[in-house]
């Protein structure tokens, strides 16, 4: 199973799953719920267990 | 006449009347009307195609395009859209499938004038996607996604692949496709090799045939464009497109064609999108499409799949069941049937009924049908007094019939397509019964008694 991880959206709180290829990445997250853009550094809840 | 999807709807109303659902009433497909009015119908174990005349675009107005959905859900329909009977839509479809899955129909090119999807062309700053009823389908969905197909040309050979992928709106021009088929990476990787944009066309819209026929299990160097004539059972009809001229050819009976080029390099963020497993694909990283045309009919209809359902199912299962039926057959010519089921969601399990000679019949049968489709994981071999097409019956098979100690069989390591908890790993389950050891006989009323008892002769129906 490929590895994923959860994040809290640090706008609207809302958690939405990402590809683990974007864990420590450049690339800006979006969340769906409220389309903030945001680095997973700046997410106050990751969930990344495996 | 060339077939079209309208061409396909009129037959499901004059063959399948009750298939054929229309809604009205306004929708906005980018707030789930669309897919709450589907899963309000799949609750109830209803699954008609469903034509929602008055959608919105993703501009929130009126779009002026219709929406048809589930379109497959039923295997009669698939049935239907093959002109196969549809009082066979069981393996004889699926044998039907693989059959004209060998064959070839070579394309003719038309005029530009003669192409229904030519009737209204948008460039430039007109070809902006949000003025499509896109379709948004879950709740944490990242955005409204177009289902359907994406054609594109291979720069050495010239054949044109197609194949189901998903499109993100990303506003303006732009486009989130996530490409994930061997076929497609291949001819992607060679344009990013050259540091050259890919050209890429996303068909929303044709006849069901057309669809079915891209999901062949095609060696890469044939030609989509002949593989989906023989589905629709004539030459596809073929037209210059407006970007590229006749270098690249695009289906002039489609509904609605949008035309672009991935450029080298670009990548947009797409996904969490609700998929065929059922779960959410996670958000992750695929390649940017910047749009360059938008073409369609004057009376377009535009086609969606209701991913993670049981359209998107028989899209798996169909195409599959008659290939594994072939291919273990003509290892061991022992097979009855062959069917993915919908728990499966048509691509992870495979049922196999087995006229069984000898112990280790069953698993052979499984290990066959594990080298003809990546996709399974779960692999159950029954004997062939057991309908493959009831699940009830092959549950109760594993349940009598399985030792779990000599007749589950665990295959690891091996790369599966689909992300669920089995990771890369497989299962051939031997649950047919055993004829090396004494064991008890299924039960039965005689043959003799069936025949003679007329139920109509002693209860009034």
């Amino acid at each position: 199973m490929e590895r994923i991880f959860w994040v809290e959206c640090p706008k609207c709180s809302d958690c939405f799953c990402c590809d683990y290829e974007l864990r420590h990445s450049k690339y800006k997250l979006i969340c769906p719920f409220c389309s903030e853009q945001f680095l997973d550094s700046e997410s106050p809840e990751i969930d990344e267990r495996l | 006449m060339a077939k079209d999807l309208k061409h396909f709807l009129d037959s499901v109303k004059k063959e399948l009347p009750d298939d054929y659902v229309e809604v009205t009433r306004p929708v906005n497909p980018d707030n789930y009307d669309v897919t709450a009015i589907l899963e309000h119908l799949t609750q109830k174990n209803q699954f008609p195609m469903v034509v929602f005349k008055n959608p919105s675009n993703l501009q929130g107005k009126e779009a002026g395009i219709p929406i048809v959905s589930n379109v497959f859900a039923r295997r009669e329909r698939c049935a239907l859209a093959l002109d196969w009977p549809v009082d066979q839509p069981n393996l004889p479809l699926s044998l039907e499938y693989a059959r004209l899955e060998r064959e070839n129909v070579a394309p003719v090119e038309i005029k530009k004038g003669e192409a229904p999807v030519k009737e209204i062309i948008l460039q430039g700053k007109e070809a902006d996607p949000s003025i499509l009823p896109g379709v948004r389908h879950y709740e944490m969905d990242l955005s409204p996604v177009f289902t359907m197909t994406l054609v594109m040309k291979d720069p050495d050979t010239g054949i044109y692949d197609i194949t189901f992928a998903k499109a993100f709106y990303k506003g303006s021009q732009r486009l989130g496709i996530s490409i994930h088929t061997p076929h497609l990476e291949r001819i992607k990787n060679k344009y990013e090799e050259r540091n050259q944009p890919a050209p890429v066309v996303i068909i929303l819209g044709h006849h069901p045939a057309f669809f079915l026929g891209s999901l062949a299990l095609s060696p890469y160097d044939s030609d989509d464009y002949a593989t989906v004539g023989s589905f629709l059972r004539e030459p596809l009809r073929l037209v210059e497109s407006e970007t590229w001229g006749k270098d690249f050819l695009v289906p002039a009976d489609a509904e609605i064609l949008i035309e672009g080029v991935i450029p080298p390099g670009e990548i947009e963020i797409v996904d969490p999108f609700g998929e065929v497993t059922r779960h959410y694909q996670a958000q992750c990283i695929r390649q940017a499409m910047d749009v360059t045309a938008i073409t369609r009919r004057k009376d377009a209809i535009m086609q969606d799949i209701f991913s993670g359902h049981e359209g998107h199912w028989n899209l798996g299962a169909i195409p599959k069941e008659g290939s594994i039926y072939n291919a273990v057959n003509k290892r061991y010519g022992n097979v009855k049937a062959v069917h993915m089921p919908h728990s499966g969601i048509g691509r992870l399990a495979c049922y196999i009924s087995i006229n069984k000679k000898k112990e280790g019949d069953g698993k052979l049968a499984g290990m066959a049908a594990l080298l003809e489709s990546w996709t399974i994981q779960v692999v159950v071999v029954v004997d062939d007094n057991i309908d493959v097409f009831n699940e009830k019956e092959v549950v109760w098979a594993m349940l009598a019939m399985v030792d779990p100690k000599r007749d589950v069989t665990m295959v690891d390591n091996v790369y599966t397509m689909f992300t669920t908890a089995m990771g890369h790993n497989k299962i051939i389950i031997d649950a047919t019964k055993p004829l090396d050891r004494a064991f008890p006989k299924l039960l039965n009323v005689p043959e003799s008694a069936m025949r003679r008892i007329k139920l109509d002769e002693w209860i009034n129906q």
